[in-house]
């Protein structure tokens, strides 16, 4: 939904934390997300006065661009923006830099040091640098260790490294890459980034839970029946076949997004907002929770691959004829898996969780179902009573809503379900910065709460290794449900819930 | 959060000998340790009152230059049994002059620039130099150096070290060793400057002392108002990086108001305000204008007079965009136990009435105690779509603004506070002219 008229007093009134002086350099700067998405931000932060004047961006890759080309080639791609702020972006532009940088040779990780003790005098970034490998995560481990090598990493009050997903492949290789990272820096200096975690909505339901006295009392297995997550796409692999096919729904959606939003809706209230005190919780949550029947996996998880769909006007081909997907291919685009969490909190109140590509609509959202009345003295307007419901909408339509009965207009007492609906977007009319935005600013500023920890992502791997062993030696037990695009996935993962008596939310 | 004091006893040294001395202090032990890479913190320290308390045998205790509630408690007190309205602020100059004319010889240790404030020392500052103007005007100029460790106080952690460095003696001995200022600011640190005292009460070190490069902080809220208002644009318009303590105390205002507005089907009602009034304590009007040119700013009204009526209230004229005529008027109201921050703001009301439909007008109520919205209900407001807040003032100490400000500022003043500045002392001036002038 498109914001109506900026709330003229609200400009400028964000009481934001100061990124303290900074070199952020980015591994990997000729690539997509550097332009697409971490050089807008930078800018944006640039705009709200959020970045010190002390501020540098040095883009490292193989390409052998000077810093004129790198500041050409940014400038090309943000002249939208540029448009609208083209005095700001004349400031900005002077603090970009770019070193062509091979991370396997040494020799370029010295004459890298020299360029940042160089940015260091120009700029007064005191030393104080963020890497950011927006590179194949192969590279991970060998980044790690030349940075290391250069001394790079040697003060962890100093230095940190900010590493995109996928983060391993399974339990094992999250594990190892753990130890191969840890050899050469401190926990404390590595900041894995999960975007979905830099959502305004998602970090609401840190708020919500909380701040508000009425909710937690509620979130647990006495009132709660069961909990519904989803984060459905309409788009279906588009240019990232080469990648997707070798990882599927449950590596790039579950593992992560999925799983995050599972334990911020699951985890025990922190003693303090602190961000260790936060990801101990997170992870103690995870370590919790595990597939709802471990002995028969496959009854718990539905896999599915989108086929044909759309209309004539609109024909939409099947995933294993998009281009670079393999006519045989078993990958899912679509999973839908219940879990539970044993714990004193949640013991017995399953969690669903589900995404795919090609789906009706594009929404993330949590939705808690709580336990019916007791007892039903009124006859429900529909049939049967309904259970009240919490949706928390992450996107689009950012907000939540409550389901709950109320009395039919007319003589009888008949009860009918209504909702109560909280919107960002009627109750502050302004678009929420975009997920890179806060999560560049927290990595800045050394705050790692919105970053996974690795045990926490050990924990996630862990939690589906079950699948993903099946899906690696018996995948004829976790088989592929074709759906049609653009309808809610296989018939299958209905059954998941019809089993429970349970249905999924239309969104 | 309790105050913490420097490693050792500081060591007085002939003032110009304390450059070499520091840059040796920590080379002795770490070669290569200059200490915290952080930012210098100049602090000009005059605690009058304090001074003044001790040397009346009302406060026994060491002069620390921080504010504590025994301070403030003492000052009410000076208020109360003087000669003095009740609702004199307790920091306020007449309490000064009224303590001066007490006699009494008492004496005690000056440790000002020796507590640091744990708000501030956990921010790790590289240096602290603390000008401590005496009472005496023939103190001839002392200098004290220290070592510092901030330690934490849950224990654990490493901090990094500074020193602190502090400069005693009268105005004119001070103003005098201000040469040895240059060699103690490295370079390479942010330096700020915090003016903690009247704006008005040593103009001469202050311009001294607050250079182009140096991020000022002050209290447009201390001093006469037109001069403190003077020198906030001045030095904004310049080009130096200012933050106002008294803007900081109005952001919990700020971000009420925008709050109310928040939902877009509000949005319309500030396109239609004719009313705005603010109610302020005491006489001080700084704060109450500044928040006024904030509004006008934002909501690009232009000022077309300002008079002052019956030498109490400001009222002021702004033309909105679409032509029409948005009243301004800033109210005194007597306080009997004032903020310790002189024209601390207790309400806002802003009248909003659509040209084509007066009926449909809404009005908007901040105050910050309930009695204040019931106050300014009266007159037929209840009658109108009521938006009411109360808006919860927060009592943080001065240190605690200041660290809050070290902490956060970019090294440049608020946008907002830039573009208010200037309107807020346009106001004042015409107001005070004798007679107030109009233009378009």
């Amino acid at each position: 939904m498109s914001s109506p008229i900026t709330n003229p007093l609200r400009v400028g009134l964000r009481q934001e934390r100061v990124i303290p002086p900074q070199c952020l350099v980015i591994f990997g700067a000729s690539g997509d997300l550097t332009h697409r998405k971490l050089v807008p931000s930078l800018f944006e932060l640039y705009k709200q006065r959020r970045l010190p004047s002390e501020f540098a961006l040095l883009g490292c890759a193989r390409r052998p661009w000077s810093d004129h080309d790198f500041r050409q080639k940014m400038a090309a791609s943000l002249s939208d923006k540029i448009k609208e702020s083209p005095i700001e972006w004349d400031e900005f532009c002077k603090g970009l830099f770019y070193e062509p940088v091979n991370i396997t040779h040494r020799e370029d990780l010295i004459k890298l040091g020299q360029r940042l003790e160089e940015i260091d005098r120009l700029r007064a970034t005191h030393s104080n640098r963020t890497f950011y490998l927006s590179i194949s995560p192969e590279f991970y481990g060998i980044a790690c260790r030349s940075l290391a090598e250069a001394n790079l990493l040697k003060d962890p009050k100093r230095s940190r490294v900010v590493i995109e997903k996928p983060f391993g492949r399974d339990y094992r290789s999250a594990q190892a890459l753990n130890k191969l990272v840890q050899n050469y820096c401190q926990e404390s200096q590595v900041f894995r980034i999960d975007h979905y975690l830099g959502k305004e909505t998602v970090q609401n339901i840190l708020v919500l839970r909380f701040a508000n006295t009425i909710f937690e009392p509620i979130w647990n297995r006495n009132y709660i029946s069961s909990i519904q997550i989803t984060a459905a796409e309409t788009v279906g692999v588009e240019e990232r076949a080469g990648y997707y096919e070798s990882s599927g729904a449950l590596r790039d959606m579950v593992q992560n997004h999925l799983t995050q939003m599972l334990s911020i809706t699951a985890m025990e209230p922190p003693g303090h907002f602190d961000p260790e005190a936060i990801r101990n919780e997170k992870a103690k949550v995870l370590q919790a929770a595990r597939i709802a029947d471990e002995i028969e996996p496959w009854k718990c998880c539905i896999r599915g691959q989108y086929g044909r769909g759309g209309n004539k006007e609109e024909p939409l081909l099947g995933y294993r004829e998009e281009s670079g997907v393999s006519p045989s291919s078993t990958t899912e685009t679509y999973v839908a898996i219940k879990l539970f969490i044993d714990n004193w909190r949640w013991q017995g109140v399953p969690f669903y969780i589900r995404t795919g590509k090609r789906l009706p609509k594009r929404v993330s959202e949590v939705v808690l179902t709580f336990r019916e009345a007791p007892v039903h003295l009124f006859d429900a307007a529909g049939g049967s009573p309904t259970s009240n419901q919490l949706i928390l909408r992450i996107q689009p339509d950012e907000g939540a809503v409550f389901r709950f009965d109320v009395k039919s207009p007319g003589s009888g007492m008949r009860s009918r379900p209504v909702e109560m609906d909280f919107s960002y977007e009627q109750s502050f009319g302004e678009p929420s910065d975009e997920g890179y935005v806060r999560l560049l600013a927290d990595a800045m500023l050394g705050d790692p709460t919105l970053f996974t920890r690795s045990d926490e992502v050990e924990a996630a791997w862990r939690l589906y290794t079950p699948l993903l062993e099946l899906i690696e030696d018996k995948p004829w037990q976790l088989p592929i449900h074709q759906y049609e695009s653009r309808t809610w996935g296989p018939a299958a993962a209905d059954v998941l819930l019809a089993r429970d008596e349970l249905l999924w939310r239309r969104p | 959060m309790s105050p913490q004091l420097t490693l050792q006893t500081p060591l007085q040294l002939p003032p110009d000998e304390i450059p070499s001395y520091l840059d040796q202090l920590w080379e002795k032990d770490q070669p290569g340790n200059s200490g915290a890479n952080t930012f210098c913190l100049l602090v000009w320290q005059p605690a009058w009152i304090e001074q003044e308390l001790v040397r009346v045998g009302k406060i026994k205790a060491p002069i620390l230059g921080t504010q504590r509630n025994e301070l403030i408690e003492a000052a009410r007190q000076i208020v109360l049994k003087g000669d003095l309205p009740h609702s004199t602020p307790p920091f306020d100059k007449r309490v000064v002059e009224s303590l001066s004319e007490l006699s009494g010889k008492e004496q005690k240790d000056d440790l000002r620039g020796q507590h640091v404030d744990s708000a501030i020392s956990a921010l790790q500052p590289r240096r602290l130099i603390t000008l401590a103007p005496t009472l005496d005007k023939n103190h001839a100029l002392e200098a004290l150096v220290a070592a510092y460790c901030p330690l934490p106080e849950e224990g654990g952690g490493n901090s990094a070290c500074g020193d602190v460095v502090v400069l005693r003696g009268s105005i004119n001995s001070l103003e005098k060793g201000l040469d040895i200022l240059d060699g103690l600011l490295p370079e390479e640190l942010p330096a700020w400057l915090w003016w903690n005292g009247n704006l008005d009460e040593a103009p001469n070190l202050l311009s001294q002392l607050a250079l182009p490069k140096q991020r000022l902080v002050i209290d447009t809220a201390l001093g006469e108002p037109m001069k403190c208002l003077d020198l906030l644009k001045g030095k904004v318009t310049s080009g130096q990086a200012v933050n106002d303590l008294n803007w900081l105390r109005l952001r919990t205002w700020r971000e009420t108001l925008a709050m109310v507005f928040d939902p877009p089907s509000r949005r319309n009602a500030l396109n239609n305000i004719v009313k705005l009034d603010i109610d302020i304590e005491g006489k001080n009007p700084v704060q109450g204008l500044l928040l006024a040119a904030w509004i006008a700013e934002r909501l690009n009204w232009k000022l077309q007079e300002s008079n002052l009526l019956n030498n109490e209230s400001i009222e002021a004229k702004f033309r909105r965009p679409d032509g029409i005529i948005a009243n301004f008027r800033l109210v005194h109201l007597p306080i009997g136990k004032p903020s310790i921050h002189p024209g601390q703001i207790v309400g806002i009301r802003l009248i909003c009435k659509p040209y084509q439909n007066p009926r449909q007008g809404m009005c908007v109520i901040l105050a910050s105690e309930s009695g204040e919205c019931m106050r300014l209900e009266a007159g037929g407001m209840a009658n109108m779509e009521l938006v009411e807040e109360v808006v919860p003032i927060q009592n943080n100490s001065v240190e605690m603004d200041v660290a809050r400000l070290l902490s956060t500022s970019r090294g440049s003043t608020s946008p907002l506070l830039e573009r208010a500045a200037p309107i807020a002392t346009k106001m004042l001036s015409l107001s005070q002219s004798s007679n107030s002038a109009k233009f378009n």
